[in-house]
């Protein structure tokens, strides 16, 4: 028996009332459903209030979507984790059109023949191929994913931090580093993830590796392309050295740390909880921007108090990471493809974006707007209020030919670079030194598991073994009471008296 | 023709269905996962290697012995904290006892992870959160568990005969001799009943741990959770409810939770 079977007699044991209930509506209208398969929280949707009323503050995409296409519907559904959703179609093999795993469970879906190509003429013109950033299409065309996956979101990783924390914090930050200083102790946190605290944890191990490789790129001993290739070996590298290297790493960081988390990092910076967090960049922006204090527009009064937290890449290297769209085999292919070149129009990125709070692989003329909007502080030769010259933020290289102007350059203050921004788009420099993280086989992935149980389960505090222990002494003195007392021998009657036998 | 004859017995077939779709299929699922492994050609096969590996494995068998200790220290916590309310409680004269009684379950009405969240704020302010882990592990599962150890505590000690304790005091007993030799014997059930309520969701109760220890303490439900939701094994993730399922089960038998005891069957114990 297989497991595919097994799993759905599992699943059809579970879901047997929701089943029923479906059956009816589930086959009649095929052809005109969407079924879309995505995180949660990651298409823009109007708030909903707690009387059912909608609120217009986003743009409602799937309504739009299902507004433009007549006689579509889209079924949307969410999942939490990648094995979650990965699980889920092997059970359910037919039952999405369109899923949004990240870069490795791509590679491992496109790796086991479970996705459906791109058609020619979506490759040729399309709204994606369009819009998306000439970066991103040079990046999956390297990795030969253009035919099966289609950006949606990305970024890089790197510290938030509160500038105000020490002296020389963006120093001691602007290597992965820093995090190990005794004097960040107790006001970090790293993400709960196996693969992301593995990439910390090789960055940290090989750091002065990394540091020799920047140095000979930055004297010129070596071109961009190799550069970044020599990451990409370092980052990559799963061999039983690396990896006991990085479980020593990150057992002694888990020392200095406040903890590891899933979510609440954000919540915990905003409030100050903890003053560094590692953090994927779309968070950071969401991070920095709810940190900041609030002023009221018209009078400039201070409304709500706050901090203005960074965001840094360290020196050494970062890890490129995105979500994209693929199409499950069996999927509609001409309604999924329909959908995707929907969301790369550059307004309905922008509202994405607005929403999302992460950057879209979508470029074009809106999107550039939107950010000139958000970020830009004056024309080139302006000042910032405390007279500094506006430093040129360039973003050619990710909006260059998705749209009409000549140059996508956004004027902000030196500190302002080192906010939002940074985060949103980083610099062609960053990208250089930036790694995308392959996915991991079977038996790689067992062995990096196993070492990140060890750094989470390790090591055991010597009271434990004393609680053990005691209790251990308590089962066998009680053991050895009852084998004592069966042995002894009934007491002597007394003189005159006789012992009546039991239960006569 | 046959002739459909309604008895009492056929009451019980709705419960028998869902025993059987959602009890005895999921165990036999979990059972056939523990025990097969993927060969390398993508089949399943029969395996004892979940069960070396798991106590061959330095994480997991921390990750056991840490669970374990939690959730002793947690229950001898709970057990001291509720006996003597409970006690209290059940031998008080006093008419409105429910009602203080309803004020100690209560918490069991709001949802709990509102409260651990609500806790987490609690302890920030104290201090204790990010610096005293275990600590905070103990005390949410103490939080958390504790009206499951007053409830059958506490039926257990008002159900019982007091013209026992009467009898005893009437042969010379002195209070103390009256509570260890009758009163305590007497809710052995109750106890036992507690000790099972609060011991095993405190071994796998991982949200606790999670949100108390900033994810730095991992216990046996988490580990499972892991298997299943993030490593994509679910043979290892089946052999680890096993093993926790033999665990519980040693630890009924071991405090004579089977035992065919005429006071068990007085209601007080829950299960």
């Amino acid at each position: 028996m297989n497991r595919r079977i097994l799993t759905g007699a599992l699943a059809f044991c579970l879901l047997l009332p929701s089943f029923l209930a479906f059956a009816g509506c589930a086959s009649s209208e095929k052809e005109t459903v969407l079924r879309v398969y995505n995180w949660e929280d990651y298409i823009s949707e109007p708030t909903v209030n707690d009387d059912g009323s909608v609120e217009d503050d986003y743009v409602d995409l799937i309504a739009k979507f299902e507004e433009e296409n007549p006689g579509v519907t889209v079924e949307y559904s969410t999942f939490g984790t990648n094995e979650n959703m990965y699980n889920e179609l092997k059970i359910n093999a037919a039952g999405y059109d369109l899923v949004c795993p990240s870069d490795y469970m791509i590679m491992k879906m496109i790796a086991e023949d479970m996705v459906e190509p791109f058609t020619q003429d979506f490759l040729e013109n399309s709204s994606y191929m369009r819009y998306a950033s000439p970066y991103i299409k040079d990046l999956f065309e390297e990795n030969g994913w253009t035919e099966y996956a289609a950006a949606y979101m990305w970024g890089t990783m790197g510290y938030v931090y509160d500038p105000e924390l020490s002296d020389t914090v963006e120093e001691d930050l602007s290597g992965w580093g820093g995090l190990w200083q005794e004097r960040y102790a107790r006001v970090a946190t790293i993400k709960d993830s196996v693969r992301d605290s593995y990439f910390l944890g090789v960055a940290y191990y090989y750091r002065d590796e990394l540091r020799e490789l920047a140095a000979q790129f930055e004297s010129g001993g070596l071109n961009a392309q190799d550069y970044n290739a020599r990451i990409t070996e370092i980052m990559n590298r799963t061999d039983a050295e690396t990896i006991d290297g990085v479980k020593e790493g990150l057992l002694d960081l888990k020392e200095n740390l406040y903890g590891f988390e899933v979510d609440s990092g954000k919540q915990d910076m905003i409030v100050g909880r903890i003053s560094i967090n590692f953090a994927w960049s779309g968070d950071a922006v969401y991070t920095m921007d709810d940190a900041e204090p609030i002023y009221d527009e018209e009078t400039g009064d201070l409304i709500a108090d706050g901090i203005y937290l960074n965001y840094i890449v360290p020196e050494e290297c970062s890890n490129i990471w995105f979500d994209g769209w693929v199409m499950p085999k069996g999927a509609n292919v001409e309604l999924a493809q329909k959908f995707i070149n929907f969301l790369s129009e550059p307004e309905n990125a922008v509202a994405n974006m607005n929403y999302i709070g992460y950057t879209s692989a979508v470029a074009g003329d809106a999107v550039f707007d939107e950010m000139v909007d958000w970020y830009s502080e004056g024309e080139a030769g302006d000042t910032d209020e405390n007279g500094d010259p506006l430093i040129p933020y360039d973003l050619n290289y990710f909006f260059g030919g998705t749209g009409e102007y000549d140059d996508y350059v956004i004027y902000v203050s030196e500190e302002s670079a080192k906010r939002q921004i940074s985060a949103q788009y980083p610099t062609q420099e960053v990208l250089t030194r930036s790694a995308i993280m392959q996915h991991f086989d079977d038996a790689t992935n067992a062995a990096v598991n196993e070492m990140w149980e060890e750094v989470k389960g390790l090591p055991i505090p010597v009271w434990a073994y004393i609680v053990i222990a005691v209790i251990a002494a308590l089962i066998v003195i009680t053991a050895l009471s009852y084998v004592y007392k069966g042995k002894r021998k009934d007491p002597k009657p007394k003189k005159g008296y006789k012992v009546l036998k039991k239960g006569a | 023709m046959m002739k459909f004859r309604f008895s009492r017995k056929q009451l019980c077939i709705p419960y028998a269905l869902f025993l059987i779709l959602f009890v005895v299929i999921p165990m036999l699922m979990i059972l056939f996962y523990a025990f097969t492994g993927e060969t390398a050609d993508g089949g399943i096969s029969f395996t004892l290697a979940n069960f070396a590996d798991f106590f061959t494995s330095a994480a997991k068998l921390s990750t056991l012995l840490m669970s374990f200790t939690i959730a002793i220290i947690s229950t001898a916590i709970c057990l001291l904290i509720a006996y003597p309310l409970a006690y209290v409680l059940a031998r008080s004269g006093w008419k409105k006892r429910s009602v203080l009684l309803m004020i100690f379950i209560m918490p069991m009405w709001i949802n709990f992870v509102l409260r651990i969240t609500a806790l987490r704020e609690l302890l920030d302010l104290i201090g204790l959160l990010g610096t005293e882990n275990y600590l905070n592990t103990i005390i949410g599962m103490v939080y958390d568990f504790l009206p499951f150890m007053i409830l059958p505590l506490y039926t257990t000690l008002e159900k019982l005969d007091t013209s026992y304790l009467e009898a005893a005091s009437d042969l010379g007993a002195n209070k103390l001799t009256v509570f260890t030799r009758v009163t305590f014997p007497l809710s052995m059930p109750g106890v036992i009943s507690g000790i099972t309520m609060v011991f095993m969701p405190s071994m796998t109760n991982y949200v606790v741990s999670d949100t108390l220890s900033n994810f730095n303490i991992t216990i046996l439900g988490k580990l499972i959770d892991q298997y299943f939701t993030t490593y994509d094994n679910w043979h290892m993730g089946s052999m680890i409810s096993i093993i926790l399922l033999v665990i519980i089960f040693l630890t009924l038998l071991a405090t004579g939770g089977f035992k065919e005891d005429k006071d068990n069957a007085r209601g007080a114990n829950l299960w």
